[in-house]
């Protein structure tokens, strides 16, 4: 019997030959005559398929790194896509700001949710004494929709409080930059936030959820984005700034 | 299928409709993993970024080619990132420096540690977390072997001189690491 053959009726075989082809431990000849034989053969193709399934995720156990922004300007200008990096830029803020609809019909669970936060938080300080002037809060979730940081924002006192519930893994070269969305016009910066921990900011005037409905973090160079119109990096985490 | 699975097969196919907004969530949302992926067999920052450029370009001109129902988006992503990195590295003649710590130092910790919580709280994927799981149970030196194949391109008997160890037992401890890791992966699919 040729390996071919050997190969097609061995399930055993052929398993073990797609384990090492998909880990790229099989090299030389072997490699290429596999190689050869996929083309009519499905049973080979799904086991390599599967072992790489299995397999690539390793890919993460690598730590994540933000190339340079000149990579999408690479691609982009390679391939011809038509928008300039400030349209795209644009368009992806009114993206989140078409999303309001969304964000609005979670507002009630939003709320409820923040209220619980807000207990857990008051709870947890009894030295901070019940507000009365005007709240605002805001639970920031990443794109899994898990919470990462609570955002609470006193009007009377023009201080915002960012805690941070899930600590962020954040490169050193890095820093995270908290914004206010407006309803028109960009988005305005409110400051550098921690990556674990509670940081305080100042809340300028007019930053009601009527005219910011949407708080949102972006990954920033060091010391926060260059571009004083707005951010530079990709947005990580965000949520409604909401009344309670 | 998990909710990332499911978001990148959608911007993948509209990616393959030529829909640059649908790109370019695929770019933000993988770049930063497939980067840190390059850079780690890479090591220089100007090749691992080339490499990036190269693979979304290719992304980008073969979406349609995709097929859904073969391999996850992320492990069709890697593949072709893992490919032009080890053409790259090739080109180059293999300059690249190999330490013993293949994976992230936290990732690291979490493998060896017997507490699980280390290894759920670490900031991957569903898949990743389930394979650092399986991973956990190998024993380190069947796991290193798999690492460096995987991070390096070497072949058996390349892995064989890193580790100083005879090419029989590479092959060895390479193929019943790898059975393990299915049969583990299996049983926490079925859970």
């Amino acid at each position: 019997m040729t390996i071919r053959q050997n190969v097609r009726q061995n399930a055993t075989l052929r398993e073990m030959l797609a384990a090492e082809y998909a880990l790229g431990i099989l090299k030389g000849g072997a490699r290429r005559r596999l190689e050869s034989w996929l083309a009519d053969d499905a049973a080979l193709r799904f086991a390599i398929n599967e072992w790489q399934d299995r397999l690539n995720p390793m890919s993460e156990f690598a730590t994540p790194v933000q190339p340079s922004p000149e990579v999408w300007r690479a691609i982009s200008k390679q391939i011809g896509l038509k928008k300039t990096e400030h349209q795209n830029r644009k368009s992806f803020w009114l993206n989140l700001r078409e999303d309001l609809s969304f964000w609005r019909g979670l507002g009630m669970a939003s709320t409820a949710l923040a209220t619980v936060l807000i207990a857990v938080l008051l709870t947890r300080q009894p030295e901070v004494a019940v507000p009365q002037a005007p709240m605002f809060v805001a639970t920031l979730t990443n794109e899994q929709a898990q919470p990462i940081a609570l955002v609470t924002g006193d009007a009377h006192n023009h201080k915002m409080v960012i805690k941070v519930v899930t600590r962020q893994a954040v490169a050193e070269d890095k820093s995270l930059e908290l914004w206010a969305v407006p309803k028109e016009g960009a988005p305005r910066s409110l400051g550098l936030i921690a990556s674990d921990g509670t940081v305080t900011l100042p809340m300028p005037e007019g930053s009601t959820p009527d005219s910011i409905p949407l708080l949102a973090v972006t990954l920033e160079p060091k010391g926060g984005s260059p571009n004083p119109n707005g951010p530079t990096g990709p947005v990580v985490f965000k949520g409604a700034w909401l009344n309670i | 299928m998990t909710t990332d699975t499911r978001q990148l097969k959608t911007w993948l196919a509209a990616t393959a409709r030529k829909d640059g907004d649908a790109f370019r969530q695929l770019y933000d949302a993988t770049s930063s993993k497939l980067f840190g992926f390059a850079l780690r067999i890479l090591v220089k920052r100007e090749l691992a970024e080339e490499v990036i450029q190269e693979s979304f370009v290719s992304i980008w001109n073969n979406a349609a080619s995709y097929q859904a129902g073969l391999a996850a988006p992320m492990t069709w992503m890697t593949t072709i990132v893992r490919n032009k990195a080890f053409d790259t590295l090739r080109r180059i003649d293999g300059a690249v420096e190999i330490d013993a710590d293949n994976f992230d130092k936290e990732v690291m910790d979490a493998l060896e540690s017997v507490d699980p919580t280390p290894i759920e709280a670490l900031q991957i994927s569903d898949e990743s977390k389930a394979l650092a799981r399986c991973f956990a149970k190998l024993e380190s030196l069947h796991r290193q072997a798999i690492a460096l194949a995987f991070y390096h391109d070497l072949s058996h008997s390349e892995v064989a001189e890193q580790l100083a160890l005879p090419i029989g037992t590479v092959k060895t401890w390479v193929r019943r690491g790898l059975e393990k890791l299915r049969l583990c992966l299996t049983k926490l699919e079925g859970v």
